[in-house]
């Protein structure tokens, strides 16, 4: 199994754009992926479970994989968060 | 010994309006994230009145730490997201008083929320409700059934479910 923390740092959260970009991302690996905050598990791959997760900017998480391409789904997606989800700073 | 079931007719579920309110297309909701269906395929609804009631027959499986979004998984499988308004997480729970639990069951009509939507339209970008399917792989079809005007409980969504 492979995890890592990160830092979130989109100003309004895990919302809907980022959300859908993080599991679209997390759907093409075929680990099992999921994001723990505050000890709770949250499916990587369903959006309705990541939305409900609720992280905030600022806020830490785990990412978690486990299968065959656990090491790559957790880095593509450290990327994915690390990078702001390529959001523009003055996006409205 | 059950092979008979597999050549039934072609499920279908009916999603009905949780609120009073005018139909919109979810390409014109004020979104890209939901007009461009990032989050899935739906509809949504301006809404009117104070109530949220269950669009379908099934589970809550999440109410959203900010009460502005909640999903419900219907006995087929299909997963219904309602996100009530537009940027509506900025207001942190304020406008939203909640009536269930996650891991409730629940019936169609059955109250879900409340909604101040004097506060919301004041306080938030728009009160505009998109009305999404989050798990589209279980969906082969979806048709809309009525546009403008719309009363609680009538049918806005016939979903033909993917035979797996």
């Amino acid at each position: 199994m492979q995890k890592i923390e990160v830092v979130l740092k989109n100003e309004a959260g895990l919302h809907a754009r980022p959300a859908s970009q993080f599991v679209r991302e997390a759907n093409r690996y075929k680990s099992e992926i999921h994001i723990l905050k505050d000890d709770i598990r949250y499916n990587a791959k369903s959006i309705m479970s990541i939305l409900s997760s609720g992280v905030e900017e600022g806020s830490k998480f785990i990412i978690q994989a486990e299968g065959e391409d656990e090491k790559e789904a957790v880095k593509a997606l450290q990327a994915l968060v690390d990078n702001n989800f390529g959001e523009q700073e003055n996006e409205t | 010994m059950f092979n008979f079931l597999k050549h039934t007719t072609t499920k279908k579920l009916w999603i009905k309006a949780p609120f009073d309110g005018q139909i919109i297309q979810l390409e014109q909701v004020p979104d890209k994230v939901f007009a461009q269906k990032m989050v899935g395929d739906g509809i949504a609804i301006n809404p009117r009145g104070e109530w949220v009631t269950s669009p379908v027959e099934g589970k809550i499986v999440q109410i959203f730490p900010t009460c502005h979004a909640l999903g419900i998984k219907t006995n087929e499988g299909i997963e219904v997201l309602i996100h009530l308004g537009i940027e509506t997480v900025k207001l942190k729970g304020k406008g939203f008083m909640p009536l269930v639990e996650k891991g409730q069951a629940v019936c169609v009509g059955d109250r879900l929320m409340r909604v101040d939507w004097d506060y919301i339209r004041e306080n938030a970008e728009s009160t505009i409700s998109p009305i999404i399917i989050t798990n589209g792989s279980k969906v082969r079809k979806m048709q809309v059934l009525q546009y403008g005007a719309i009363t609680a409980g009538q049918d806005i969504l016939m979903i033909t479910l993917s035979n797996d």
